[in-house]
């Protein structure tokens, strides 16, 4: 199966997923007019770009407080990781685990996750293709998810607006989640996960010199 | 390669793989041979159940936005809010990133899909194709990964666990609408049958 479109010439569009022939590096799919080349271009750079990016803004979204709670008039600021401890203190496990893979898991896991991907795009590794592809599933579908903390604190900031009694206020750590958490979406947009397969093949090719050998191990 | 022979071809988007374009019939799902990654599928009856989806969505649209949707009471006091309220005490208290956020992503991309997905399934339906719903069709593409309704809605449940046992919690409309606007958005995306819709509009723009 090493019958790549690359190779024959043709590209696929991005958008419309209709093969093209590729007269030039860049130019525009002949059903759905985007713009597009065979291979995402700098796709690796872009990546690596966004995630440093996200991982950067993940520092102060963790150090800064994301909502204060103020009862009595008596405020009361808390982290993501505060926020969870409290849970566990009032025994609301559910959520402080739900909040606590949607926040904090899966934002780190999404970071380690698309290193790793940029890694096997350019050296061989022990994961096979199919856990790469799964893993780049993974990312691509986990993103929006993390999203959820930030509605939570939207919902929270905006129901519990008693007055004196009790209100919650937005602070500025949730600023910082939601650009990571775009930051990282953004990154997953840009990684073309057929660099993944280019490099397994280019690998092969280096150290398999029998044919009939490579086919086998392609599968 | 000759012209006629690459319109019966394929390429994987996931491993750039070369495959004959599998011919399927409604309900049909196509796979990668090479790396197992979903190609398209052919939807039953993908037309019409996307223009009843979208025009549900859209319906729900202004409930769902502007009834309120939980509600809290302690000492006397009562307060709720609807989605529209989410964002004003957002921008009210400064901060503008969520409140561009949470507006972009639950409020304005929906609306551009579900309005997007009824015009072009209207279009089809009654012949009436244009070089825009290129245009359309491919902002189409690009706002499936920023939807966030479920992930809104999740906030949501969270949220209601967490002010249970702050107060008492009332439910309100904006919920209900809420749940059915997220179920059309969602089957939107089922309903609606890309590939084909790719086709018949490349077949009429030629």
């Amino acid at each position: 199966m090493s019958n790549k479109a690359l190779a024959s010439g043709l590209g696929n569009c991005p958008q419309c997923r209709k093969l093209n022939v590729m007269y030039t590096e860049k130019q525009a799919c002949s059903r759905c007019k985007t713009v597009f080349c065979a291979r995402k271009p700098n796709s690796i750079e872009y990546t690596l770009a966004w995630t440093i990016a996200a991982l950067v803004m993940f520092i102060p979204a963790n150090i800064y407080p994301m909502m204060v709670f103020y009862s009595l008039g008596k405020p009361d600021a808390s982290t993501i990781l505060e926020g969870i401890a409290i849970f566990i203190q009032m025994g609301m496990f559910p959520v402080a685990i739900i909040i606590f893979i949607a926040s904090f898991v899966v934002p780190l896991g999404k970071i380690i996750g698309l290193f790793t991907l940029m890694y096997n795009a350019k050296k061989p590794t022990k994961l096979t293709l199919k856990q790469q592809g799964k893993l780049y599933h993974l990312v691509e579908f986990l993103g929006p998810w993390s999203m959820l903390d930030v509605f939570v604190v939207a919902v929270m900031a905006a129901v519990v607006n008693l007055g004196f009694i009790t209100s919650i206020e937005v602070a500025s750590g949730i600023s910082y989640f939601a650009l990571m958490v775009v930051f990282t979406i953004f990154a997953a947009e840009s990684f073309d996960p057929r660099l993944l397969w280019d490099n397994h093949q280019k690998q092969h090719h280096n150290t398999v010199t029998s044919d009939r050998k490579y086919k086998n191990t392609d599968d | 390669m000759s012209h006629s022979s690459i319109n019966n071809m394929l390429a994987c988007h996931q491993c750039d793989s070369l495959l004959p374009m599998p011919l399927l019939s409604e309900g049909q799902k196509a796979y990668c041979g090479c790396c197992g990654a979903a190609l398209f599928s052919k939807k039953i009856d993908a037309i019409n159940r996307t223009i009843a989806v979208a025009t549900a969505g859209l319906l729900l649209l202004l409930p769902a936005i502007l009834l309120p949707i939980i509600g809290i009471g302690a000492a006397g006091i009562y307060n709720d809010a609807s989605l529209v309220d989410c964002i004003t005490v957002l921008i009210d208290t400064r901060n503008y990133i969520i409140a561009f956020a949470v507006f972009m992503f639950t409020i304005a991309i929906p609306t551009v899909r579900l309005f997007t997905a009824l015009y072009i399934s209207l279009s089809i339906k009654f012949n009436r194709t244009k070089p825009s719903l290129l245009v359309f069709f491919r902002s189409y593409h690009l706002l499936d990964t920023w939807t966030m309704i479920h992930v809104f809605f999740m906030g949501v449940i969270v949220s209601m666990y967490k002010l249970s046992s702050l107060a008492d919690m009332t439910i309100d409309g904006g919920l209900f609408s809420l749940v059915l606007l997220l179920l059309c958005s969602t089957l939107v995306s089922v309903t609606m049958d890309q590939h084909s819709v790719w086709h018949k509009l490349e077949q009429a723009l030629e």
